[in-house]
């Protein structure tokens, strides 16, 4: 018995040292691997949510994401919702736009951003909609998150 | 022989050039494939330089410890120089893509954070009831993607088992080194009840991240971030994070050490220590003591870096869980009572073949995960030297 649990012990040693081997050359294939896995994906918090809508615009393509309400469990009753904008030339001065996120047909918001000073301006058409939370500019565009009241 | 003190460890390769040479073999063989990308290419100066530099250290120091017997210096050594090394590269990299060591609103809101492997403490929850990440950083893309430092941690931590944090982990050096600053410590006689501490700090950054799904120790109390990077001081919040950091860093990983020579934050403190110590119990090596050669000096438990050794453990005649096999204790023991041991073998001698098999899986591991961070080092260092710029 103990002959078999010192041979299992070496067994079980030189497949950590061949662990380690295989690691890093299969780096690239076992992250893929895990990445593909259902719960591998950042969370709405981080990630800005999925897009719901996408506009097109003469200088810059709007994007309208979907709201966030996350929880640990259900949902929370203070969410955001992120709009981006990616410019397609150049850096409009001004961007304002009407924002029906909930597509009941009525604009739920306005959001004025100066793009040359980041001064931003909501003017909520919503009482779900609330202040500025987070704003920035982006290489290649800009991007928005407003509280919400669910 | 004239004392205890110059006394060859009992491994039969120790004092032996050729048998140590012939182990080490393998390891520069694969070193060289590793830091080469399996396309050696000669024909850049600078590049060719911190290769044949980079090569020639990491395998001094391998053979080095297998010549002489003795672990810890030499892996502390490499230990040290990654941590400092990962900051250097780190930093500069920082300073050319972002022009400081801040990252800014839009890095959050596109999520181009790179993702260290603390953070999959305060992730495991989220997981279980989101179904998701709960970290700005990217899954498979960029810099440090989550998919990547997870497969790094979980089989690094199977192979090693808490070693990583002694033969891996890009911040511990830090606390390594300034531990080893003074020869005697100040502050003497640490309550071993301190080691449960990080279980603790585990305890509370998963429960707290799970309630506000926000990397709570990321975001208040990770030193690291001094010597990484950290949030844009935009506001009086991130004022009083970067304040907190700053002092986290200057008290866990430099003064406390200095004054006891002890890892502070790694022991007493890091939730991912906590966290791999389990980690310990899937693994093959441990670090057993022999009870007929020990004498119950305390020498030991003196040197012990991150209070895994008392009396109860020296009694079971073996290292408590939380043990990082850095080899301190092993090198330490004037009557060569200590050595590393694979579970199921025999226990009470000192085995080469166990500690051949530990200290390459553990210097492997660590020479190939810091040696392009050592190569780029060096380049940029180079660079800094001959050019006035680190790019």
């Amino acid at each position: 018995m103990k002959k078999i649990a010192t041979i299992c012990g070496y067994i079980w040693a030189v497949l950590c040292l061949l662990i380690v081997l295989i690691m890093f050359p299969g780096l690239g294939f076992f992250s893929k691997q895990l990445a593909s896995l259902p719960f591998m994906k950042i969370n709405p918090i981080y990630s800005g949510g999925d897009v719901e809508q996408i506009k097109e615009c003469k200088n810059y393509t709007l994007q309208i994401h979907k709201p966030v309400f996350e929880a640990l469990i259900g949902e929370s009753s203070e969410g955001f919702i992120q709009i981006s904008w990616i410019w397609k030339d150049s850096l409009p001065g001004i961007l304002n736009d009407s924002i029906d996120y909930n597509t009941d047909g009525k604009p739920d918001f306005i959001i004025t951003v100066y793009t040359t000073n980041g001064d931003i301006q909501i003017n909520p058409l919503n009482e779900k909609v609330k202040a500025l939370i987070a704003s920035a500019q982006t290489e290649n565009g800009w991007i928005a998150r407003i509280k919400l009241k669910k | 022989m004239k004392s205890d003190k110059v006394k060859l460890p009992p491994y039969t390769t120790a004092g032996k050039f050729w048998k140590s040479l012939l182990i080490c073999l393998p390891m520069i063989f694969i070193t060289f494939f590793f830091l080469t990308g399996g396309e050696p290419d000669f024909s850049d100066t600078t590049n060719s330089i911190a290769f044949i530099l980079v090569f020639l250290f990491l395998n001094f120091l391998f053979f080095k410890i297998i010549y002489t017997g003795k672990t810890d210096k030499f892996r502390a050594t490499g230990f040290i120089l990654f941590a400092v090394f990962l900051s250097l590269v780190f930093i500069t990299n920082m300073v050319e893509t972002r022009e400081g060591m801040s990252f800014s609103s839009a890095d959050l809101l596109e999520c181009n954070i790179p993702f260290c492997h603390i953070v999959i403490t305060m992730i495991l929850i989220p997981i279980v009831f989101t179904n998701s990440i709960i970290f700005p950083g990217s899954i498979l893309d960029g810099f440090a993607p989550v998919s990547t430092m997870l497969i790094l941690w979980i089989l690094a931590s199977i192979a090693l088992g808490k070693g990583f944090c002694s033969w891996g982990c890009f911040y511990g050096g830090w606390d390594d080194g300034f531990s080893r600053i003074r020869k005697k410590p100040l502050v003497k006689n640490i309550n071993t009840i301190f080691r449960w501490f990080p279980f603790a700090v585990l305890l509370l950054v998963a429960l707290s991240a799970a309630m506000t799904l926000t990397p709570t120790y990321c975001e208040w109390a990770c030193p690291f971030k001094t010597v990484t990077e950290f949030e844009a001081v935009t506001s009086t919040e991130t004022l009083i994070k970067t304040i907190i950091f700053l002092l986290l860093f200057l008290g866990l990983v430099i003064v406390l050490p200095i004054l006891t020579k002890k890892r502070i934050q790694c022991g007493m403190f890091c939730p991912m220590g906590a966290l791999t110590s389990f980690t310990n119990k899937v693994n093959p090596f441990d670090v057993r003591i022999d009870k007929e050669k020990c004498k119950d000096c305390g020498i030991c438990e003196i040197k012990c870096p991150i209070l895994s050794l008392d009396p109860t453990s020296i009694e079971k005649g073996k290292t408590h869980f939380v043990c990082s096999k850095c080899g301190k204790c092993i090198d330490a023991c004037p009557n060569q009572a200590i050595h590393y041991h694979i579970k199921g073998t025999p226990v009470n001698k000192r085995n080469t073949t166990a500690r051949t098999l530990f200290v390459f899986s553990g210097f492997l591991f660590l020479a190939i995960f810091s040696g392009g961070t050592f190569q780029m080092g060096i380049i940029r260092i180079i660079n800094i030297l001959t050019t006035g710029s680190f790019f």
